[in-house]
């Protein structure tokens, strides 16, 4: 369902340019769970962003579901992320005087579900990460492996069949992180394509696939059709 | 609706995180805006049209120069004589030749006089100016007649009622029959009286026939200009035949034709008075509209155009100072932008969240704004009571008002929330 062909970022400043990615190809199959790993600055979050259409790119393509998003107004391209893709961050990124519940309900928002549809998604989300009995809470109120959640709900409730997840368990203690590998494992189960950034070699060894990047390049340890031979 | 009462919460909230900085940002803005209003006031009450429709149908005519000179206007004040040559034209649909002078006024001889300010005029007057008339009627022809018209406020002050028509007083302890009272009048600018600021100042209290006014020796307060050596001060005698020149002389000309009339009317005038050895300057006549008066005789305050430049000045550094303050707030919740946009929220949809905040502080600052506003329009009346005319906000002003605080606030919220929502995206979210 993912792409990616000779794809390449350029960050430019003043002072220098950095090669962030280079000649990126890479396919993502619908369903897959992907561990993405290399050492701090390789790349990695650069990598998540473009496929989260939050970053452009310089050079190369990314075709989404056989279609490329070259060109895409900004419009498009939002529906797309509020639709297809749902983001976890190492650092939760909820809002802090939101309660829970209006923390979850933000992408379904901008969607412009219903009141009653919204309801009744956010329920399901917090049913699914246990957190329904804080639906008020606000987020400090709550433990750092419960923001996670809380943040994995938020990225569900839209039911997206992407999930991006950057060192989602950075910040958690190995029990926390634990059960939030679980709770994605179990997403993933559900249909939902999780590719995620980890430091932690047990978790990558844990999903299916492992794709390891150093300094902009791919190192892809698993198998997978070149792309010469598949259709443009 | 549902949907942008949501973001005016989240606006809200947005406040609510950090108050102080918003309540700056809202009191520098209402202050520069508050500045503003109160300056606006003045200025658009100095050049706002006094009788919308009529206006360009009122002219000021300026003929027939006594002194010679080159290249100098008509004195801008006329002899009765040479009202009486003016008059003689059947051109214009109405016009009134007019002075001023003081008085003082009581109703019986052991009462204290009260101090007025008397118009000494022609009975086309109050028709030209649209002068409304609350009881009784005006003058029935240009004679003298010993019957004054009151103000409505003279009438209270005298009587303490205004149905006083058939009563007497005593003007300057001389006789006179009451035969009008004004209804609530104030036309402002008082452009009939084109003389330095008179027309910044208030109505007159009482109307006198001009032959009465010539007949009693009531001589100008304001301008007056002679060409030789009579004593004036016996204008009974004197004034009516003298180069005592003291009157402003207004004319009604309808249509273009009748304007086209007029000015060829003088030009045969200044042309006979040439010929007559009383014109000795160039003919250099001018029809001067009613609008145009104060521009022409250069009466253009220029302090208040000075000061209004001075508060636009103070209100552009004032939206400055808003809009680095904003542009902080913003930059420290720009995360929030990011995490927006990664949620999915469109360029469009973010604008509409700016579009909450700019409202909300429009509302804040429009409050704020009104209050120092009306302070400040209440400390120049304090200070220059004769500028007290001109602050009353009507319905344009108060429109206009506002949508000069929903620009400020736009442009003050514009800049720094356009920079946050088009800033890097992923920036704020990776660590
Ligand atoms: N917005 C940016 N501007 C300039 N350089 C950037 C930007 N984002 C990332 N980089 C650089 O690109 C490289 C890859 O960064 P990143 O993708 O964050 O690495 P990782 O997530 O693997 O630690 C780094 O050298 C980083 O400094
Ligand atoms: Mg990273």
């Amino acid at each position: 369902m993912i792409t990616l062909t000779n794809l390449s970022k350029i960050f430019r400043t003043e002072l220098i340019e950095t090669h962030a990615l280079r000649d990126v190809t890479l396919q993502v199959n619908e369903g897959e769970f992907a561990a993405l790993t290399g050492p701090s600055g390789s790349g990695k979050s650069t990598l998540l962003n473009i496929l989260g259409t939050l970053e452009s790119f310089d050079s190369g393509d990314y075709l989404l579901d056989g279609k490329s998003i070259k060109g895409l107004s900004d419009a498009a391209l939002s529906q797309l992320r509020n639709e297809k893709i749902g983001f976890i961050f190492q650092s939760f990124n909820l809002i802090k005087d939101f309660s829970i519940y209006d923390n979850i309900e933000l992408p379904l928002r901008y969607r412009g579900l219903k009141a009653a549809e919204r309801k009744q998604r956010i329920e399901q989300a917090l049913e699914l990460v246990g957190l329904h009995a804080r639906r008020d809470y606000l987020p400090a109120q709550l433990s750092g492996g419960q923001q996670q959640r809380v943040a994995i709900a938020r990225a569900i409730a839209g039911r997206p069949r992407i999930l991006l997840a950057d060192e989602p368990t950075g910040n958690l203690d190995s029990l926390m992180a634990r059960q939030v590998m679980e709770l994605l494992e179990q997403i993933n189960q559900q249909g939902c394509t999780i590719l995620m950034v980890t430091h932690d070699p047990d978790q990558a060894r844990r999903a299916g696939r492992n794709i390891q990047i150093i300094d902009g390049q791919l190192h892809d340890s698993t198998m997978y059709e070149p792309l010469a031979t598949q259709s443009a | 609706m549902e949907q942008f009462i949501y973001y005016l919460k989240v606006s809200l909230l947005s406040i609510k995180r950090a108050p102080l900085p918003y309540a700056l940002t809202v009191f520098i803005l209402s202050v520069g805006l508050g500045v503003f209003f109160a300056n606006a006031t003045f200025y658009y009450q100095l050049n706002s049209d006094p009788l919308p429709g009529k206006s360009d149908k009122l002219f000021f005519p300026m003929t027939l120069t006594p002194y010679d000179c080159n290249d100098c206007r008509p004195p801008r004040i006329l002899s009765y004589s040479n009202v009486q040559k003016l008059a003689a034209s059947d051109i214009p649909s109405a016009q009134a030749a007019m002075y001023s002078s003081d008085g003082y006024a009581r109703l019986t001889i052991d009462q204290p006089p009260t101090p007025v300010v008397i118009r000494i005029t022609q009975r086309d007057f109050f028709q030209m100016f649209d002068v409304p008339l609350l009881h009784g009627s005006v003058w029935p022809d240009d004679n003298g007649h010993h019957q004054v018209i009151l103000s409505r406020p003279m009438a209270l002050k005298l009587f303490g009622r205004t149905a006083v028509v058939g009563e007497s007083l005593l003007l300057d302890d001389r006789n006179f029959r009451i035969i009008g009272v004004l209804d609530e009048w104030q036309m402002l600018p008082r452009l009939y009286d084109a003389n330095g600021r008179n027309h910044l100042t208030a109505n007159e209290d009482i109307f006198l026939p001009l032959e009465t006014g010539y007949d009693l020796n009531y001589l100008s307060k304001t301008n007056s200009q002679t060409f030789d050596d009579t004593d004036y001060r016996q204008l009974a005698t004197e004034g009516r035949v003298g180069a005592l020149h003291q009157l402003q002389y207004w004319v009604q000309l309808d249509t273009a034709a009748q304007q086209e009339d007029y000015q060829q009317y003088m030009q045969s005038l200044a042309e006979d008075e040439k010929a007559a050895g009383r014109h000795p300057a160039p003919i250099n006549n001018q029809l001067v509209p009613m609008l145009g008066i104060v521009d022409y005789f250069g009466d253009d305050p220029g302090d208040i155009k000075a000061f209004a430049l001075v508060t636009l000045l103070f209100l552009v550094v004032c939206l400055f100072n808003a809009s680095h303050l904003a542009l902080n707030r913003y930059l420290s919740n720009q995360y929030e932008f990011s995490l927006r946009r990664a949620l999915g929220a469109s360029r469009s949809q973010l604008q509409l969240q700016m579009l909450a905040d700019v409202l909300l502080m429009t509302v804040f600052s429009l409050l704020g704004a009104l209050f120092i506003g009306y302070a400040g329009v209440s400390l120049m009346n304090a200070l220059l009571p004769q500028n007290s005319l001109f602050s009353t906000w009507d319905l344009t002003l108060i429109t206009a008002l506002i949508l000069a605080a929903f620009t400020c606030s736009y442009l003050v919220t514009l800049y720094p929330s356009l920079r946050a929502s088009f800033g890097s995206l992923n920036q704020q979210l990776k660590e």
